[in-house]
This record gives structure tokens, sequence and C-alpha cells, in this order.
């Protein structure tokens, strides 16, 4: 092991550096740090000639997803990669290096007055291709989209040591295949993502925050999938329990002494003025219907940071995260043991459940089948000891067949980040 | 084809759909050897399958057989998507052409790929929303068709495009399987997204038999502006200075000089004679909100050399306002006999410089060319004129194209925003891929198909057995290109 990896251009690594870019308790014997695309890509074909099997690090906020990898020799790290390559805000489009941190990106569209309308937890340390690689969305996922709503184009290196572009610079563009859809979500396993093109837009005129309090959590996500379809969506919609509200609040603002229930809905509203105004009467007409009760507290700032941030947690956590059709969340959330704490998205059919570790395996089963066939449950963190006894992505879906194709057509020696994806891949 | 080969797939494929829906009478076939585009090419069996199943079984029938497969619903394309250049079994989805499910509560619908795109939104109204993407044919063209090449449509600037609004496919493999990819959740879905690669990939990768859709609640107002300009640079600054001030259009559609005078002959929208280029702009929202961006709208464009900015009043005043550009590809038939449409995209700031070129073309070949494009998207639509029955005409505006698209490549832009490579871009595709970004793409479909049987001769360079530009065979005549548009209205880009 040790020749084959002194035959790779990286470097070798000391045991600090190693327990750093450890995954899953896998330790890397080599790192490497290109310098820009074709750099990255002149260094995979050197693992792929090696085999030596490599991990993308970008910044690690999403390295808990997925299943142990089943091999670990090289950890691939796009730190020198953060430029901003271009930008023309008339435009509203932007061209950023895989490794450029989001919260680096968001002040210099913010600098004119724009957004990407992403927001996946820690964006302080979050990268743009961690983001694409993992699919990582944040709150704002039910009036904004997803990440394959933003991305127009993306460079990937592969395993044959060549760059391949496609998509592009402009805001609408259907040439070739959209290869930029198989990048996201894959966790790189067919290719490091080392470049993307972003369209982005003004950043709304204003926002406000508003919480309804309930007494179960029924109504809350019924209000908050209502208001899901209305024209004046929220941006963001959140449905947490008392524990989870009280750890972005401070207990008075967090309901208690005012009659408030220990469930809440969250709701941030963002537009031009006007519609924000309008947003927030409709809102509260449907909370008080509902029968709950409406607070419009000062908000502190770090209120929604931390509510991100939640399914991302640094500690040993274990999250699990249901994806259904809107109407089903409600079963969903019924079926959570009261151990588990939750942060639900009726608007757009996500829920997070924190769990402790001894219960960690009936909890997941138990959501798995409330989740139904349309449903699935994925295990977004977990400790590496819990890892075997949890099938974290699931059965294989539908088509699984031609994602294993396209595997072995683009990494037909298997090297990046093997056995980390979903069924084994 | 061999009659015998061909006699003996037609028994197999009337076995499964029965001996109605399925033939191979040349006379008969006519009508699917053509879409929108000037190409032509006569399949050898056509197709009517009624249900995914029947289509999955013809799908494998042919596979074994090693012939090819062009799925093709209203062939409005523009791009000869659905032109069957290597012959084989043309799979039209004239019998699929129900919606299976609105599902209001889940903000979804199923559809079957030969529902007509308009159809959806107007069995949605009544319930108080829409399906969002509006392509250029909206009132004939298909959600297949449109799944088929990532369709987009004026409305696309604010919400995107077809991928956007679809979330599951259930698709015929080359393989004869039947698979569901993605369906009624998030695409979040776990695994490679099967659905974002497959949609825009034009049938070469698999034959798509439902489509889930994403609906959206209907904007409570829709405030529609005309615009004025002297020349299209200045009205093409005024799209950059909307764009900068925050504001987020739905729509800013562009018309230039000439189309301006067609339209005004054909439909009498309103638009000024003496106009050098007339932006249409429509926001979104609610009364209010609508009502203050239309005025915020008009100060910009007044600001940025509008010499009138006309609002929209009411709703009659607001679809006479569309009429015209709705109306103007046919209004082209008042200018010219024929005419050839480019689809180049353009980053929006280089409006100004890629239009200048586009008339230099034209002052140089004596061609005249019109330009009515969403110029929000910077996705340009010129319209170069000829007479097909001039000797040499329709070469030379090939070549216009080819040279249009070549400067919208060079501006950073793409050869095609909305209508696909089809056929008739597939050599211009190099324009803004190398050989290596299509040797990727060309992995990723043999992966679906192996055998290079779904729609053969799309898409990718250098493949097909007939290059685009060459002369149809004896018997086949070439489809005048206005034809398709001079019967209605309705069919626009």
């Amino acid at each position: 092991m040790k020749a084959r990896a002194q035959a790779l251009p990286g470097h070798e690594i000391n045991v600090e550096e190693q327990r750093r870019l450890s995954v899953d308790g896998l330790l890397p014997s080599t790192v490497m740090r290109p310098d820009d695309a074709d750099d990255a890509a002149g260094g995979l074909h050197a693992c792929d000639l090696a085999p030596a099997a490599v991990v993308v690090w970008g910044g690690g906020t999403q390295m808990p997803l997925g299943a142990p990898p089943r091999r670990y020799e090289v950890a691939f790290s796009t730190e020198r990669m953060t430029r901003l390559i271009e930008y023309e805000p008339a435009d509203l489009t932007c061209r950023v290096e895989a490794g450029m941190r989001l919260r680096d990106l968001q002040a210099a569209l913010r600098a004119q007055g724009q957004r990407l309308p992403l927001d996946p937890p820690h964006p302080e340390r979050a990268t743009v291709g961690g983001m694409v690689a993992a699919n990582t969305n944040g709150l704002s996922r039910g009036r904004y989209g997803t990440v394959r709503d933003w991305v127009i184009g993306i460079a990937v290196a592969y395993p044959s040591g060549k760059v391949a572009r496609a998509g592009g610079k402009v805001v609408k563009n259907v040439a070739g295949y959209d290869l930029m859809k198989l990048h996201i979500g894959a966790l790189g396993t067919l290719g490091v993502v080392v470049e993307v093109n972003f369209k982005v837009q003004a950043r709304p005129e204003k926002d406000a925050t508003l919480l309804g309090h309930f007494d179960a959590a029924a109504p809350a996500l019924e209000v908050g999938l209502k208001l899901a379809r209305q024209y004046l969506a929220p941006a963001a919609a959140i449905v947490l329990d008392r524990d989870s509200l009280s750890e972005f609040l401070p207990p008075p603002l967090a309901g208690e002494g005012r009659g408030g229930g220990p469930w809440t809905l969250a709701l941030k509203l963002d537009g031009y003025a006007r519609e924000v105004e309008a947003a927030k009467d409709h809102a509260i007409r449907f909370i008080r219907e509902a029968g709950g009760g409406v607070e419009e507290p000062e908000i502190p700032p770090a209120f929604w940071d931390a509510a991100r941030d939640w399914s991302a947690p640094a500690d040993d956590a274990v999250v699990l995260r249901a994806i259904v059709p809107l109407t089903s969340s409600q079963q969903l959330v019924a079926a959570i043991p009261p151990d588990a704490r939750i942060l639900a998205q009726p608007a757009s059919g996500v829920v997070d459940v924190r769990v402790p570790a001894p219960s960690a395996v009936e909890t997941l089963s138990r959501l798995r089948l409330a989740a139904g066939v349309e449903g699935q449950v994925v295990v977004s963190t977990a400790p590496v000891a819990l890892k075997p006894a949890l099938d974290v992505w699931g059965p294989p879906p539908p088509g699984f067949p031609t994602m294993r194709a396209l595997k072995q057509a683009l990494d037909p020696n298997g090297i990046l980040n093997p056995g980390r994806f979903v069924g084994g891949i | 084809m061999q009659a015998a080969d061909r006699e003996r797939l037609l028994a197999q494929i009337r076995g499964v759909v029965g001996d109605r829906y399925a033939f191979a009478d040349p006379y008969e076939m006519r009508l699917y050897q053509y879409d929108a585009s000037p190409e032509t090419a006569l399949p050898d069996i056509v197709v009517i399958p009624g249900t995914a199943k029947e289509v999955a079984q013809v799908v494998k029938i042919c596979a074994d057989a090693r012939v090819p497969i062009t799925a093709r619903s209203a062939a409005s394309s523009l791009a000869g998507g659905t032109v069957p250049v290597e012959h084989g079994v043309v799979i039209t989805f004239a019998r699929m052409d129900r919606i299976l499910e609105i599902d209001i509560d889940n903000l979804r619908a199923v559809v079957q790929p030969g529902v007509v795109n308009l159809s959806l939104s107007q069995a949605l109204k009544p319930h108080g929303y829409y399906y969002v993407p509006d392509p250029s044919s909206q009132g004939a063209c298909t959600i297949g068709g449109n799944v088929g090449t990532n369709a987009g449509g004026p409305h696309t600037l604010l919400y995107g495009v077809t991928v956007n609004h679809v979330t599951g496919l259930e698709v015929a493999l080359a393989s004869g399987e039947l698979v569901q990819v993605g369906g009624r959740n998030a695409a979040e879905a776990t695994g490679y997204d099967l659905t974002g690669i497959l949609v825009g990939s034009e049938g070469t990768m698999g034959v798509v038999t439902r489509i889930w859709v994403k609906i959206q609640p209907l904007p409570p107002v829709q405030k529609t502006l005309m615009a004025v300009y002297p020349d299209v640079a200045t009205a093409s600054n005024a799209v950059s200075a909307i764009v900068r001030t925050g504001i987020l259009p739905a729509a800013i559609e562009m018309m230039d000089k000439l189309s301006i005078q067609a339209i005004e002959a054909a439909s009498h929208a309103g638009y000024p004679l003496d106009a050098g280029a007339v932006l249409l702009l429509e926001v979104d929202g609610t009364p209010q909100v609508a009502e203050e961006l239309g005025e915020r709208m008009a100060k910009v464009c007044h600001d940025n050399g509008a010499s009138e900015v006309r609002v929209a009043r009411n709703e009659a005043e607001r679809q006479a306002l569309w009429k015209g550009r709705k109306g103007a590809f046919s209004a082209m038939g008042r200018l010219s006999p024929d005419f050839y449409v480019m689809d180049g995209v353009v980053p929006r700031t280089k409006l100004p410089e890629t239009l200048a070129k586009i008339d230099a073309i034209s002052q140089r070949t004596g061609f005249k060319i019109c330009n009515v494009f969403h110029a929000g998207d910077g996705n340009l639509h010129p319209l170069v004129l000829f007479d097909a029955f001039k000797a040499g005409q329709y070469e030379a505006v090939l070549r216009i194209g080819d040279e249009i698209l070549k400067l919208c490549a060079d501006a950073g832009g793409s050869v095609t925003g909305e209508h696909g490579i089809g056929l008739e871009k597939r050599e211009n595709i190099r324009y803004v891929f190398s050989d290596d970004d299509l040797e990727v793409m060309d992995r990723v479909r043999r992966v679906f198909d192996p055998q290079r049987l779904m729609n053969p001769g799309k898409v990718f360079p250098g493949e097909g057995l007939t290059p685009s530009h060459a002369p149809m065979p004896p018997g086949y005549p070439r489809r005048q290109p206005g034809a398709a548009v001079a019967a209605g209205d309705d069919l626009w880009v």
C-alpha cells in the first residue's frame, strides 16, 4: 500500500492530518490539493492508474452522509480551488471553483445586491462543490427550489484524466445532455466537480419572521402545507418541537409562559415589501383558524442560521431525513417516537429527525414503514459504529441497474468514493 | 429496411397494439415524415400505442430487431428532433393523451406524454393552479415533447424551464423495461437524478410514458407593459437596467422594427410602426405589488430611453399586447414566403453587440433578419426570411444560421435555448462543447442505449446517415418551412 501511495503525485500526510481527513474511521495515506480543474483531472488520472481509492473533500460538512467507504487512500481536497472566476451581475450568473466556500460566494453576490437562494447548513465551511455533490439544500427549498434549479453549468474532472463540461453560462440552454443533474447528489461517485456555474437572483426587498404555536404537530404541519399552496408561499416554513425551538431561541421567546403550545410553525417570508405584508396577513389568519397562537417576536438573526444547521450537527447525533409527498408528512411525524426531535418542512415534504443512538435502528425502520412506497428515509448522519446496523440509503431505488451502469461508464475502476453511495456504488 | 423485414416487424408490433394502430403504408405515413423543421424522412412503420406497457413491448421488439425508434407527439420541433432520419419505427402518442391525476394537495399532476401543454393548464385553472412552462407552441405541443427538449417559453425567465417542473418519469428503456424514476416527491430522491438527465435528452435515452409535474398557484395579477425604443441596442440596455434594479419580471420579450411591421400588418396589436424596438414586460404579483412593480418598471424603461410606455389596464388590453407577440411567427408570412428560425442564447449583457452583428450579417448577405425573442434570458430567435423556391436561398440561409450560432457561442452563450439540438444543430454543438465534453455525454447515452437505436442521428455530431444540409431523396418533397405557421397564430416561439 505504501509503495502504491508513493507513486501518486500527492503528499504523504502526518497523523494529525490523517485524523482530520478520516472518513468513518478510515484514514488516508495521501492528500492531493489540486490548483485548478486540469490539475485535478491529472491527479485523478494518477489515482485511476494506481488504482487508489479517492474521497473528495470540500468543507467536510456532509462527510457523515453515506455508507462507510470500502477503501480510502487519497484525500482529494478542493481547498486550493476557491476562485470566483466570473461574475456579471447584470447577467445574474457566476462561475465558481468548487472549493469556494458558500459564505464567500454569498458575500460577493451580496455586494451587488444579489444572492444564490440556496442555504445549506454551515455555509462558513460548506463549499460550492460539496453542496452540489451532496445536494444539500436548506430551508428555503419549498419556495426557491434545490441545487438542481440553480446550477446552469458544470466542469467535472474524471478518472480518465479529462475535464468535461456540460451546460454553460447562460440561464437558458438545452445544448447537449444536462450532466449537471447527474452530478448533483452523486456524492462525487461519478467525477469530481471542479467548477460550477450558477444563476443568481436579486436579494428580496424585505423579510420577516412569524411564529405560530400549536398544541399538536398536525395543525402546525397543516398550516405550513396550506401556505405552500398559496401564491405568496413562505420562503421557509418549519415545524419543530419545543426542545428544538429552545435550542434556537432563549426561553421567553420560545413561547413558554405565554400559553404557547409545544409545537411551533416558524415562517420566513420574503419578497417585495408589500408582498411580505400580504403574506403575513395570510399566515396569521391561517394560524388562528387552525387554533394556533401567533407571535411576531424580535427574532435574533441567529435563529434561522441555527435552524438551517440543525440537520448537520457537530456532535455524534443520529439524524434521519424522510422525503415524502407533501400530504404524507403528518402521517410520518405521527410515527416518530417521543424520544426523537423533529424539524419538518411541510412545504417540501422533508422531515429531519434527531434520534438517540440506542433507538436509531428501530426508529429508522418505523419511519421507513410510515414513509410508504412513495417516500424514503435516509440516514443523514450517524456515528460510524452505528452505520453497519443502519441501512443508510435504504433499498436501491427503481432504475438502479442504470445507475450502476452509469458508475461503470464514468468511473470504470471504481476509485471515486467506493461504497459510499446508494446500493454500494 | 427490406420489405420482408418490415412485414415481419409490422406483424409483431400489431400483435401488441392491434392492426389498427400500426401501419406501414407510405401514403399513411407521410404525416410522420416531418416536424416543424425543414427536414423530412419517412419512417418504416408508425405505431400509435395505447398504454405504457405497449410502448415498452414495442421498444423491446425494435431493440431485438435493431430497428431505430423515434418518439413523437405534436412534432412541433423546430430542430428536426422528431424526424426519423434513420427511418425505423415512429412511436406517436395520439392515444396517450390523458391527464391521469390532478393532485392539488401535493401540488402535482400526472400526465401521459401526449397531453397538450395548454390543456393541462386549462384543466388546472378552475382549481386556481397552472403548469408553468409555456413553450412556443403551447396550444399544440405536448408535455412528452416538452420533456424531450426541456422546453422553455417566455415565462421561464422567472420560473425555470421544463426540468425545474418535472419530478418523475416513467420510461421505456431500450431493454424493454418500464421503469419509474422519481415521482410525486420533491426531486431529491436517493440515487442519481435520472429524471434530470432524461429531461432534455431528446428521446435518445428512452421513451417517456408518464410524467409527474409540479403545479403552482396562478398569480393573482399579471401586469403587462409595452415600452417603445428607437433601436434594439437601447432596448437591450434597458433590459439589463431592469434586471439590475432587483425587480424579477416574469417575462421580457423583444421585437425589432421588421417584426413590428409584420405583426402590425397581420394582427394590429397596437405596436407603433415607427418604433425601432418594442419590449413587452410582465410582472406577476398581488394586485398592489403588480401595480407598484409596473410603475417601477415603467420608470426604468423611461429612464433608459423609452419614448413611450403603455401599461395594459385590463385583461383585454393585456391580451392585445400579447397577441402581437404570439402571432409574430405567423405574421412573418406578410414579409416573406419562408423563414428560418434560430434559437441562440447569449448572456443578456451581450445582446446589443450580438444584435448588431446579426444586423451586419443581414446587410452583408442581403437576407432580411427579424428578431422576436426572449430578451430577459438572452434567448434570441432570429428569423431569416427567404424564398424556398429560389435556387440556392435555403442553402444560403443555413449558412447564415450557422454563422449566427457561432457568434452566440463566441459571446459566451449557447446554440440552443429551448428548441433542442435535434438534427439541425448537431454539428453546431461543437461550438459549445469539446470532443471531451461530447465523449462523456456519449458514454452516458450508451448506458441507456448501447445499440444506438433511440432517436439516432440527433444531438451528437457526425453520426447521422443523412447530413442535415443534404438534399432530400427524390420523391420526398421538402416541406415549405413556413407552412406549419401559416395556418394559425398559436404557434410561436
